[in-house]
């Protein structure tokens, strides 16, 4: 089966060598971003299925890159789990409301996040046949 | 005191006295203006329009008397100096005045122009002074704050990095770890969630002190939140060989508080009872309905640990306190936890307290308020003593359209709510609180006073607001259905009683409705 495409978006260039390691090593496909500019490019080219979102990110922060994606008809359904360093009281439920499917602050539990990207992720009908 | 107090309120129901003043005043200063009520009330509207350069108060009125006319003042006012004008020498009233922040307290019997003039300058100096020093030290404490969090959101970022990179290690997604590396992986990643949770109260901790920490009460109960944290901090009692364990008074009913914070409360209780308790020791949860308050629940927490000196017991809620001899026996954070503690527990309008004899073991004791509807009722469906003519029960259902539901289901529910309480007035209308701990339900309810015929504008709001939640669109099928509340024909005499009464029906109805729910979804699968 094909595998699942997610855009990490995080400006600090460690974090995202992280998180590709871990992705890939939970059998997802990886593409990188480092700002909110960079973010709608990558979304508009890749048409990944599941975006991982930084707030803090130089030329356009994580809620101007939501806002974007959710105005683009062709990119509103694509789920966004935000991660952010900020506090999630305030912000919270401002991504939410901005259309985040789930909100996390670093660092997030990886258990957690990768079981709310799986859950998040379009239900294709390959799921069945995925690991447990 | 020219291009200062030039606009002056003059309250003084004493017409003679009132003239007498005012003469005095357009003597000294000619072009300044007098406005001039008689009532309390008249002066608190007047300070509504417009805010004068000082307020001359004479203490008794028609409508106020003493201290009350200038405390009134002070709250409406807090900016605007103030000197009382007395007809009575009483001295301990006089201090009274100007330790609440009054600036001068004057006899009307030896009133001089010159002398009021002067009164009045350095009263507009003093009020000037005192508010730029207030102004000062905002700021400050504004600063503070500001730096605290900024600091911590800072530190957060290298952390994530280690927390991420450490777990990449551990998990062998870098290659394989040999167990001795893999040992020292695991403490360096429990320095860094100690590190984490350090970070946390210090936010948490300048978020009480700002007044920005915030609470989300809700119907739950206590024993499976207790059950949760007893679960949660069994893995830490086991390591120390510290027993733990609940010993819960069944009959409590469910409490009205805020499920997470809570949580918090008790892991933070327990963890502590459990780190200043030596081996083969016992931490116990208890909870019973509190003695002598019939509305409260009371939690407590116990160790069979060293206890706590008198001196300590006064301090231990404050921040940054530690105990002097427990600082070099390991790691024992910030000194943040209890306070943090005391803060959530008073926001939920219980109290926190510890008892304890050294050598004895401690009990930290908290409560917290029962739910009654009756309490939440009561400012909603009563106005000016008597009962409202007419209340409607508005149920608002939500019926996932797929099963399970599709994404976070869940997380819908706080939005709802928070959109329900936007589409009603909150001093007439109530939002009923969700019951259960983790808000599975499928209905809303609100208590709404209007009738059957108007209730549609508010239905009509609801429609339209929760249909804006494009969360919601698509996710859940929504059906509003409005019941009128039929107020008790025989009416208690009391209007206590009568709230009771209708808290009695609208109990009634909504079992019946959640009955409903229940059983039309358990035919449905």
């Amino acid at each position: 089966m094909a595998k699942h495409k997610i855009l990490v978006v995080d400006d600090d260039p460690d974090l995202l060598r992280a998180m590709r390691l871990r992705l890939r090593a939970n059998d997802y496909d990886i593409t990188t971003a480092s700002d909110g500019y960079m973010a709608i490019a990558a979304a508009q080219k890749e048409r990944p299925d599941l975006i991982l979102l930084d707030v803090g990110l130089p030329a356009g922060d994580g809620f101007v890159v939501l806002e974007r994606l959710q105005q683009s008809d062709a990119l509103s359904a694509i789920p966004v789990i935000v991660v952010s360093a900020r506090d999630p009281q305030n912000n919270e439920e401002r991504a939410l409301k901005a259309g985040a499917a789930a909100y996390f602050q670093k660092p997030a539990d990886n258990e957690e996040l990768l079981n709310v990207i799986r859950v998040s992720l379009p239900q294709t009908s390959a799921s069945g046949a995925r690991p447990s | 005191m020219n291009d200062r107090a030039t606009h002056i309120l003059l309250i003084e129901d004493n017409p003679g006295d009132a003239d007498l003043v005012r003469l005095k005043l357009v003597e000294s200063q000619p072009q300044t203006r007098v406005d001039c009520v008689h009532r309390l009330s008249d002066g608190l509207a007047s300070l509504d329009r417009e805010m004068p350069s000082l307020v001359l108060l004479d203490l008794n009125l028609p409508d106020s008397r003493g201290a009350a006319t200038f405390r009134k003042i002070l709250e409406k006012a807090p900016n605007v100096p103030i000197v009382v004008l007395s007809g009575q020498d009483d001295e301990a009233l006089a201090a009274k005045a100007v330790n609440h922040g009054v600036q001068d307290y004057l006899l009307k019997g030896d009133l001089s122009s010159k002398r009021l003039e002067q009164a009045m300058r350095y009263a507009v100096e003093r009020q000037a002074l005192s508010r730029s020093m207030e102004m000062a030290r905002k700021k400050q404490i504004e600063f503070k704050n500001q730096f605290l969090s900024h600091v911590s959101h800072e530190l957060r970022t290298p952390l994530t990095c280690i927390h991420q990179y450490v777990t990449l290690l551990l998990d062998g997604l870098a290659g394989p770890v040999a167990p001795e590396q893999s040992d020292h992986l695991r403490t360096v990643l429990r320095s860094v969630n100690q590190l984490h949770a350090m970070i946390r109260d210090l936010l948490e901790a300048t978020r009480a002190e700002t007044g920005k920490l915030r609470i989300e009460p809700r119907c739950i109960s206590l024993s499976g939140l207790i059950e949760q944290a007893v679960a949660m901090m069994r893995p830490t009692a086991q390591a120390k060989q510290v027993g733990l364990e609940i010993r819960m008074d069944t009959r409590i009913p469910l409490v009205f508080a805020d499920p997470d914070r809570i949580l918090e409360v008790l892991i933070n209780l327990i963890d502590n009872a459990i780190k200043f308790t030596p081996a083969e020791g016992a931490v116990t949860v208890k909870a019973c309905m509190a003695e002598g308050l019939s509305d409260m629940a009371r939690i407590s927490v116990c160790d069979t640990g060293r206890g706590i000196s008198p001196e300590a017991k006064n301090l231990i809620f404050e921040r940054l306190y530690q105990d002097p001899e427990s600082v070099d026996d390991n790691r024992s954070g910030l000194g943040l936890g209890l306070f943090i503690c005391r803060e959530l527990v008073r926001l939920h309008s219980g109290t926190i307290s510890v008892a304890s004899d050294p050598g004895q073991g401690s009990t930290f004791t908290f409560t917290l308020p029962l739910y009654s509807l009756t309490k939440l009722l009561s400012p909603v469906i009563t106005d000016q003593g008597t009962l409202r003519p007419s209340l409607v029960l508005v149920r608002v259902e939500l019926r996932p359209l797929s099963s399970p539901p599709r994404g976070n289901w869940k997380e819908l529910w706080p939005q709802c709510l928070e959109t329900l309480r936007r589409c009603v007035y909150l001093d007439k209308d109530l939002v009923l609180p969700p019951t259960g701990a983790t808000g599975g339900e499928e209905a809303f309810f609100v208590v709404a006073s209007t009738d059957m015929d108007r209730s549609g504008v508010m239905t009509t709001r609801i429609r339209e607001q929760l249909a804006r939640n494009t969360d919601l669109a698509g996710k859940a099928a929504l059906t509003i259905t409005t019941l009128p509340i039929e107020l008790p024909r025989t009416r208690a005499e009391s209007l206590e009683e009568q709230v009771e009464q209708v808290t009695q029906v609208v109990n009634r109805m909504v079992m019946n409705s959640m009955a409903g729910v229940r059983a039309s979804a358990s035919a449905a699968h």
